[in-house]
Parts: C-alpha cells; structure tokens; sequence
C-alpha cells in the first residue's frame, strides 16, 4: 500500500497540472462594451453597465464559461420618460430585480464561430437559451460579439399586444483584455 | 411692411440665443450634464433666430388680415405655440452615449420660452401699437 502511495500521488500530480493547462483563458471585460436591445418599434436601447467573468479559449472552447450581469437600472433608451418606463414595474420592474444574469452551461465551436448555451435569469424569470457569437481576437485582446432574440411574454415583460411587438432582440459587442 | 417684423424677429431671435447659451453654461454647472452634441450654441441660436423669423412672418400676416386685433391673435398664438413646443423635447430621443437624457427637458424648456420673452421685450422699441 506504502509503495503504491508515492507513484500514485504523483500520476495525480502530473494529471492534476496537466489539466490546468486546459483550463480557458480569464478575459476582463474592457470599456466600449455595448449591450443594446431594439424592438419592431422605436423602443429600443442600452443598458450601461455589464460585468461578470468570461473564461474562454478558441482552442477549447468546451472549456469556457461565461458569468455575467447586467444592471436593469442603467438602461437608457435616450428618453428620459421612456427610462423611467422601462424601469417600472409595467416593464424590467428594476426595483424588484435589479439584475439580469447569464451563466454558460456550454460553449461549442461550429462553421462560422462559436455557440453558446446557459441560463439567462430576466425579470425573476429563468430560461435556457442558445446564441451563437464570433471571438476577433487581436494583439491585445479581443472582441466577443453576439445577438439573440427573446420574447417578452416568456419572461412576462409588459402586457401582451400593444405596440411592442413579442420578439427583443439583444446585440452584444464586449471588447476584452487578457487578465 | 415687413422690415421692421424682420428685424424684431431677428433681434430677438439673436437675444434669445444668447439667453439660452448663457442658461445651457449655468445648467451644466449646476447638474453637469453635458448636451453640447445635441444642443450646441450653433444650434441654439439658429433655432432661436428661426423662431423670431417665423414670429416675424406670422405677425406681418396676422396684422394685415385682422388689422387692430392682429396684434392680440399673434401674441396668442406665439404664446400657444412656445406652449405646445415643449412636446418637442419631452419626446425626442436622444443619442443613447448621453447619460442623462432625463435632464434633457429641464434645458430645453425654458429656452421654449426666450424667443417669445425677447419678442415681447423688445417689441415697442421696433413697433408702436396701434
């Protein structure tokens, strides 16, 4: 048992480093993010602040993971009644919750860039979704970029009918430097 | 006829750009919120002076057509108009790298307004009533 204790803490060693090699690299997330949403009609706009972890690698994507937050409260529509709307409880009710959270459960590569999967947590309502996104990586950094479409009522967003259409649509630039 | 409206309407187009420009500098100092990009001092007079020209025109016509009580109408309808005009603010939307557009109204409101003050100021020394 005694013998077998030094070879095998070892092999666990060796395994054990090998792994952090396949660990995804830590981006931090740099300024000049844009996080924009837009509907069928003129509402549409920017939530101003955005944090969170972005673990990724182009080579082992499998690897990444992706955790972050948005703060309801920054939106800006360029309106200032328009804001407050947004933020009321008819609408993001940023009162009640503050934050909308992203947390991957996978991240894949496909023909023309990469798919992500996870857990978007929207107005006390959370929902698996599936976007795909492109990483332009430069001397730097890099860029992820994405957009997806959600429907509001699956998140009871606003009441159902009125001038808003059901589809959101979400485009997200985040620039990122190595960390 | 029209000359001394035009230059009632100009006059006062010009002292109510400066106003504005003069209000915009103590609005940012006070809430330091800047709109320089969507209400720059070029802009402020233009709009201003375009005003007092669209003032000028509407009293020529409004004198002519009610003679005594055109005078009555105009200041009316510039009052009702500067009023009305406030829609205009409330409702833009602006560039969305503005932080604050809720403060936006608050600028803009007042300066509704200067046209018609500096119209009704300097009007006696442009035309006498009738």
């Amino acid at each position: 048992m005694n013998k077998l204790f030094y070879p095998v803490a070892a092999v666990l060693i060796l395994a054990g480093s090998a792994f952090t090699f396949l660990t995804a690299q830590s981006w931090q997330i740099a300024d000049g993010y844009s996080i924009t949403f837009s509907t069928n009609s003129d509402a549409a706009g920017i939530f101003k602040t955005f944090t969170g972890s972005l673990l990724f690698d182009e080579q082992n994507p499998g690897a990444g993971k992706f955790d972050v937050k948005v703060d309801v409260a920054s939106v800006n529509t360029g309106n200032g009644l328009q804001n407050k709307h947004v933020k009321s409880d008819e609408w993001l009710d940023a009162a009640r919750f503050p934050t909308i959270h992203f947390v991957s459960r996978s991240i894949s590569k496909t023909g023309s860039g990469y798919q992500v999967a996870g857990d978007l947590d929207l107005h006390g309502v959370k929902k698996t979704i599936a976007f795909p996104f492109t990483f332009q990586k430069t001397a730097q950094g890099g860029t992820f970029a994405g957009s997806f479409t959600i429907n509001r009522s699956d998140y009871n967003i606003g009441k159902p009918g009125g001038d808003i259409g059901e589809p959101i649509k979400l485009d997200i630039s985040v620039p990122v430097t190595k960390s | 006829m029209f000359k001394k409206p035009l230059a009632l309407g100009i006059v006062s187009g010009l002292l109510a750009g400066i106003a504005g420009i003069v209000y915009s500098r103590v609005y940012y100092t006070i809430n330091e919120s800047d709109f320089s990009k969507v209400a720059s001092a070029v802009r402020i007079v233009s709009a201003s002076v375009f005003g007092g020209v669209l003032a000028a025109i509407g009293y020529t016509l409004l004198d002519k057509w009610l003679k005594t009580r055109g005078e009555i109408a105009f200041n009316l309808c510039f009052t009702l108009i500067s009023f009305a005009s406030l829609l205009a603010p409330i409702a833009v939307s602006l560039p969305r790298t503005i932080e604050t557009p809720e403060l936006f109204p608050g600028l803009v409101i007042p300066m509704h307004f200067f046209p018609a003050l500096a119209w009704f100021t300097l009007k006696p020394i442009f035309i006498r009533s009738k």
